[in-house]
This record gives structure tokens, sequence and C-alpha cells, in this order.
């Protein structure tokens, strides 16, 4: 009389992947996401400019992205090996990351490669490098020894506080650094920003600020140092938006007279103004082209919790039970169904806005060198289009959790909406304080895994401010949430 | 082992309905047992409770010996029936079918093989949807087959056939017992199980009122009455009056005579020169005797509608 029969895991994912795949309604709604997805974020990188590149306030660095440098550089050439060390005495805490300590550079040209140990008023001894490498050295503020030795293409550091223990900080690779580059002493202190947030609008203040540091055992050593040669003072410059912008009356006063050197008795005064290391704006093209998937989170929300509702509905659970009475493992072949399908297509969606959104980004002003072209071979890029199909699935893990505890498609449908989309809006009216916390303990927060750039206060969308990977980090937790109570409200509710 | 549905002591309660009361009772393979009971009555709740799918307050209820919830392949060992409408209205019928069959890891040919026998195959690639109750019915039987199982339970099972269904439904329900299985058959109608059902579940207000082969029943319920036909009512029912019986008049010709053997009846008929055309041994319907178990246990009980 009996069949043969099979009892497992897989079975139950073949079964609850026939029951997906052969209701038509859904499967067009599985389609509709992914066209809706990529049709939204088109015209949404259709209609998105910027004006960067023509009011540039950066400029190109060695590996061709946009980067700030600026600063005050007290210099002499040194050839072929050799190192400048020198002891910093006092340094104005005009800001924290505020630079005052010695630098190696191809030239004084804005943009070229470098190398430099400094030394801050609120993050100890930093070694940096061509815009890319910052290694934190030791805590604690001047006086400071610190040390630079070149040895053909490499560069290390080393600092001091006594001038007889040296500890060393670091050694950057400096391929590409000419045999003859500009050594000496350094001052940077970056522009102040202050960003305020009130209803719906973030606007970004910056102000440059100035900074003073003293400097005094100052030597130069080398094969062939001269050893008594001339020491030239040169403020490094870049450009700045409002040079370009007509009808700005004050730019010309920024920084200008107030930096310079002075040197007595082998005391050097140095004082700066300017910013070096990565200056990308905030605006990120990767979000832009995935804007869409905003729409496709609606639709599988919907289908989420509709996958389980219809089950409730006409008492097809019981069927379903009846069939498979182990009912957490029912629950979980269809996160996992439901999940994986979504991975997919999500994939899909976000591969092909990015793919077809990315040249019209770049017809809207998103170009090199302000933005450069984003490579899916490049870990963020890379991140942001598979991250945001993995928040795809986690938001359809969780409205299928939801499906299962309020067993009410409406309901279900609106509380999934309001934890995902609600937030996003409601943060652009808060203020900082609140607009990140609401992104940190709400679903809305996996918004940031669509950035392949640094998090940044400075933007409207509250969710660009934090981690990308806690943003998806408490997707992931609401959607284990839900399923836990969902699989143990199926065990214990009557069927 | 031979296969069995066993219910000792259940009990279930929904706020403040006792739905099954202390309901105690086993379900023998090879025959039809009918499980009856007006609506409400608790059914359906007992046929969840069998399945796990509701769980009991008190009590257990096993199938061949376990709890159905222990059960890793349950349908080749249980088919169920529970509502025809509990299916996806967009899934094509045999769609419906291959889920059920692949979360228990049967064939695809089981499918088709069911299909055809509730005679479905014909209507298989269309959405159940646009199914009527009586093609439900026969997807939901399917269901119930797929895994060729031991034990079957059909609730309403002739709700929404056509006579031709209810005739099918029949010969299939009487030839799966002969293959001993275990056939648990619902119905709020009497009527229905009259000609199917071997044994017979009665049920009312959550409690077994009878538990008894259908024969003893009907015999229990005809007594020792004979029904007699005679062109002179009066005179009849006067001399059997007479004699000690009591006598009730079904119509101007017919009366049930209750309290003396059908020969004393017509021997004494016979003496008074009083023609009969008829005599024979009272057989009650089934209905009725279900009429006399339930008249307590009726749920909802409307008030008799007498003719003026």
């Amino acid at each position: 009389m009996m069949s043969a029969a099979r009892d497992g895991f897989g079975q139950l994912l073949l079964a609850e992947w026939t029951k997906l795949r052969s209701v038509r309604r859904w499967v067009l709604a599985l389609a509709a996401l992914v066209v809706l997805s990529v049709g939204f974020s088109l015209f949404a990188s259709a209609g998105s400019g910027t004006d960067s590149n023509k009011h540039p306030d950066f400029v190109v660095g060695p590996n061709g992205r946009p980067v700030a440098d600026e600063f005050q550089f007290v210099h002499q050439p040194l050839t072929g090996d050799g190192s400048v060390v020198a002891r910093v005495v006092s340094q104005q805490n005009s800001h924290a990351w505020a630079g005052a300590g010695v630098m190696i550079k191809d030239g004084t040209r804005s943009g070229s490669r470098y190398a430099a140990l400094m030394v801050t008023p609120k993050h100890g001894v930093r070694l940096s490098a061509n815009y890319e490498v910052s290694r934190a050295g030791r805590a604690g503020g001047v006086p400071r020894w610190l040390r630079l030795t070149r040895t053909g293409n490499s560069v290390t550091g080393y600092e001091s506080t006594d001038g007889a223990t040296w500890h060393k900080v670091g050694t950057v690779d400096m391929r590409g650094l000419p045999p003859t580059a500009e050594v000496g002493l350094f001052v940077s202190s970056p522009p102040k920003v202050v960003v305020t947030r009130s209803a719906g609008t973030t606007s970004v203040a910056e102000g440059p600020t100035t900074g003073t540091a003293t400097f005094d055992s100052v030597r130069v050593d080398g094969a062939q140092a001269t050893g008594s040669a001339v020491w030239q003072s040169d403020r490094v410059t870049q450009p700045h938006a409002q040079d370009t912008l007509e009808g700005v009356p004050d730019f010309k006063r920024r920084g200008g007279p107030s930096t310079g050197s002075t040197e007595a008795n082998g005391v050097f005064t140095v004082t700066g103004s300017g910013e070096i290391g990565p200056r990308e704006s905030p605006d990120d093209p990767v979000q832009a082209a995935l804007f869409g998937i905003l729409i496709g989170l609606m639709v599988i929300a919907a289908m989420g919790v509709l996958y389980m509702t219809s089950e409730f509905k006409r008492g097809m659970i019981r069927t379903t039970f009846v069939a498979s009475p182990r009912r957490g493992r029912v629950l979980a072949a269809k996160a996992v169904v439901l999940g994986t399908t979504a991975f997919v297509l999500g994939l899909v969606a976000t591969v092909v806005s990015f793919r077809l959104g990315l040249p019209l980004l770049r017809d809207g002003g998103f170009a090199p060198p302000a933005y450069p072209t984003p490579k899916l071979t490049e870990w963020p890029v890379l991140r942001a289009v598979v991250g945001t199909a993995a928040f795809v699935a986690l938001i359809a893990v969780f409205a299928l959790g939801v499906g299962a505890i309020l067993r009410h498609s409406a309901g279900a449908i609106t509380a999934v909406l309001a934890l995902v989309i609600l937030p996003a809006f409601v943060a652009i009216a808060l203020p900082t304080t609140g607009a990140l916390w609401l992104m940190r303990l709400t679903p809305a927060g996996g918004f940031a895994i669509q950035r392949a750039k640094p998090p940044s206060n400075m933007l409207a969308e509250a969710w660009s401010a934090i981690d990308p990977w806690a943003g998806l980090g408490v997707v992931f937790a609401y959607a284990v949430v839900a399923l836990a109570l969902a699989a143990w409200l199926l065990r214990r509710r009557d069927a | 082992m031979q296969p069995s549905i066993e219910v000792r002591g259940l009990r279930k309660r929904y706020g403040r309905t006792v739905a099954v009361d202390r309901l105690t009772f086993a379900v023998k393979p090879g025959e039809v047992t009918g499980f009856v009971g007006p609506n409400g009555a608790g059914k359906s709740t007992t046929m969840r409770l069998i399945l796990g799918l509701d769980t009991p307050d008190e009590g257990d209820a096993l199938v061949d010996g376990v709890a159905y919830r222990s059960l890793r392949t349950p349908l080749v060992r249980v088919g169920a029936l529970l509502d025809a409408a509990a299916l996806h209205p967009g899934r094509r019928a045999r769609d419906h079918l291959l889920w059920m069959a692949h979360s228990n890891g049967l064939s695809r040919r089981r499918v088709d093989e069911v299909l055809e026998q509730v005679g479905l195959a014909s209507v298989a690639k269309r959405r159940a949807g646009g199914f009527s109750l009586g093609m439900r019915q026969r997807l939901g039987i399917a269901g119930a087959l797929l895994g060729d199982p031991p034990v079957l339970m059909f609730d309403e099972p002739v709700n929404g056939l056509d006579p031709e269904g209810i005739v099918w439904i029949r010969g299939l329900l009487r030839s799966l017992a002969t293959e001993g299985r275990v056939i648990f058959v619902s119905s709020h109608l009497m009527s229905e199980l009259e000609d199917t059902a071997d044994h017979l579940l009665v049920l009312g207000r959550g409690r077994l009122i009878a538990d008894t082969s259908v024969e003893k029943l009907r015999t229990a319920a005809s007594g020792d009455r004979v029904d007699v036909r005679t062109s002179r009512r009066t005179d009849a029912m006067t001399l059997l009056a007479n004699a000690g019986a009591t006598v009730a008049a079904i119509d101007h010709e017919l009366l049930t005579v209750n309290g003396l053997s059908g020969e004393r009846i017509a021997g004494l008929l016979t003496g008074a020169g009083v023609p009969f055309s008829e005599l024979r041994q009272h057989r009650a319907s089934l209905e009725e005797a279900y009429m006399e178990l339930t008249r307590d246990a009726v749920e909802f009980n409307v008030p008799t509608v007498r003719d003026a």
C-alpha cells in the first residue's frame, strides 16, 4: 500500500519552490520586482547631476582619485637615500587632525606623491602616504621627535619622545617618487565642517582653520646632501569650489596672508592651513544607480508577506502541516526558497541597474576626476551591488516572518513597510543624533549597504552616516528575530 | 501492525466553548467508519486533533499508535481531506498535488495516477480557483490518496458532489475499506452514510453518543414493532389495543404495532375477520435512529414547525 517516500529538508525546499513558482500572480510580481527596480533606477540616474568637475575643490592624486593637498611646506631637495629629522616643540590645537611634522614629497605641486610623519593634537603620531595610507603611531602630542628615512623606493617613519629611543611607526612603498625629492617641515590644519540638519534639509558649512607649530633640531642627512642648502617655504595649494564661482567676494581672504614660516636660531615657526588626504564627494553614484531597488523592496515586502499569509487565508496551512507536521522546518524551507529567489532577482536588478545607470550618471556629471568610474571589481562597489541584493533577500525573509506572526496580509505589509521605508523619511526631519539612531535601530539602515563610499553625515539620507555592515546587520537581526518568533508561534498555535 | 486511529480522553476547548469533551474511540481497518453528528458537534475539531493541527487540552490521539506530529512522511501513513477550499486558487490542480508529493518525496507519477483515479486528469492543468466545489472535493481526495496511505480521513467529502459524484465516492470508500484500510468519514447527514458505513460514531456537543455498528443501531431503533396495512383501520386498532398492544396510525391504511409478535397479530386479525394486505417487521431508517440519538445534542435547536 505504502508508496516510496523520502523525508528531508531538500524535499521541503522542492515543495516550497513548487508553491512559489506555481502561482502566476507571484511570478509576475517577482518579474515586476526586477523591471520596476531597474526602471526606477534608470529614471533616477537620468535625473541626477552634479557640477563638481566644473567647480573642483580637489586635485587629482597619484591614484587618479580626487584628493585634498594643501599645507605650508618648508623644504629643500634631497637626492637619493637620506633622512629628515626634526623635533616638534609646540603645536597649536587648531583642529583635532591638524598636522605638524616632516615630509618627503615629489616637488611642491598639489596632488603629487608624498610620505609624511606628523603629530596631531588629538590623534597621536600618524604616518601617511599618497593620500591612501594612514598608519597610527603612539598616542600623545608634542614635544615629539620625528624622522623619515628614504631607502630606495621605501620610506620609513620613526618617532621618539626624547630623541634617543626611537620607535618605528611603519614603512611605506614610495615607488614613483623621483630620485630627487623635496624634504622638510610641514604644517596642515583641515577646514572645519559644520553639518546642520533640520526639517528635511542638510546644510554643510566649511571654513578654513590655521595652525602654527614650532620645530627645532632640524636636520637633513644624505649621501649627496650639502648640509647648507637653503630652506624654502612654500604654500602648497589646491583649488576650492568658491574659486571658480562668480560673486563670492571673500574667497581671496582664505588662508592667504596668515600662512608662512620664520626661522631664528634653528627654531622654525610654521603656520599652515589646509588638509592632506582623500577628498571624495560623499555623493555616491553607485547608490544613485541602485536607487530604484527601493521599489523592488516594496514589491518583495508584499511578496514575502503574501507567500506566508496566503497559507492562512483558506486553511491552506492545514494542508501544508498535514503534509509536513514539523512546522519549524516548513518555515525554514520557505525562508530559504524565498530568500534565495529574492537574492537572485535582487542581484539581477542591481547589476543591470548599475550597468545601465552608470553611463546616465556619467552624462549627468558623475564623471572623473571628481567621480572616478566605479568598477564592479572594486570591493566597495561589489559590496554595494551584492549587499543590496542581500538586503532585498533579508527584507523578504523579514516580511515572511511578520506574515507568519500577524497572519493578516494588509496588516503585515503595512508593518513591514512602516519599519523599512518610513524611518528613512522620518530621519530626514530629525537632528543628526536622532537620525543616526533611527538608522541603527530600524531596517531602514539597510540602505547604507547601497553605498560604495565611506559613511558621511553630510548627506540628507540618514543611512549615509552609518557603516554599511551595521545597516545590513540591523536588517539581518530583524529577519532572524521575526523568523524565530514566527517559528515559536507556528508551533504553539493551532493551525 | 494493523492500521488504526485511536482517541483517548480527548478534550479541547476554544475560549469558553468545549468543542470536544473527553472523547474516546478507536477506528478499525477494513470497514468504513462514519463519524456523524450535527453541525458544531466537534467532528472537524476531532479530525484536526488527530492530524496534530490543533493541540488537545487533555488526552491524546494516535495514528498507528503514534502521534501524527511525530510522523516523518505522513502522507504515506495518513491521507486526509479536511476542507476542499484549502488550496490556493491561483495554482493548477497538478501543481497543488505536486508540491504535496515533493514534500514527502513522492514521485510525480503518483500525482498523475491520483488525478486519473479521481477523474481530474483532463483538467489537471487548470487553476483550482475555477473549479466547482465538487471538483475541489475530488482534488482534495486526490491529495489524500497521494501517498497510498493505509489510513484515510475525509471530512464531509460528499459536500458539493453531484449525484454521479456521490455514487463514485461511495464506491471509492467501500473499495478502499475492502483493501483493509482505515476509512474514517464524517458527515452531518446520516442519510449520506446509510449505504456506505459499516460502523458509526455519533457525536453530539463534543461527546460520543453512540459507538455502534450500523446493523445494531438499526435494530435498536426498530425495536419489535410491526407494520400492518389494512383497509379497516379502526377495527384493527381496537382489536389489537384490546389484546394489549400499543398501536399508532401512520396513515389511513398503515398501523405500527408495538408489544405483539407478528404471528400473534396475524392470528388475531384473521380470527376477527379483519383483512390485511401487508404485515412486516418495522425497519427504522438510520435517519430516525440518529434523530432519536441526537435530539438532545443538537447545538442549534430550531423549534419544530407544525402543519396547520
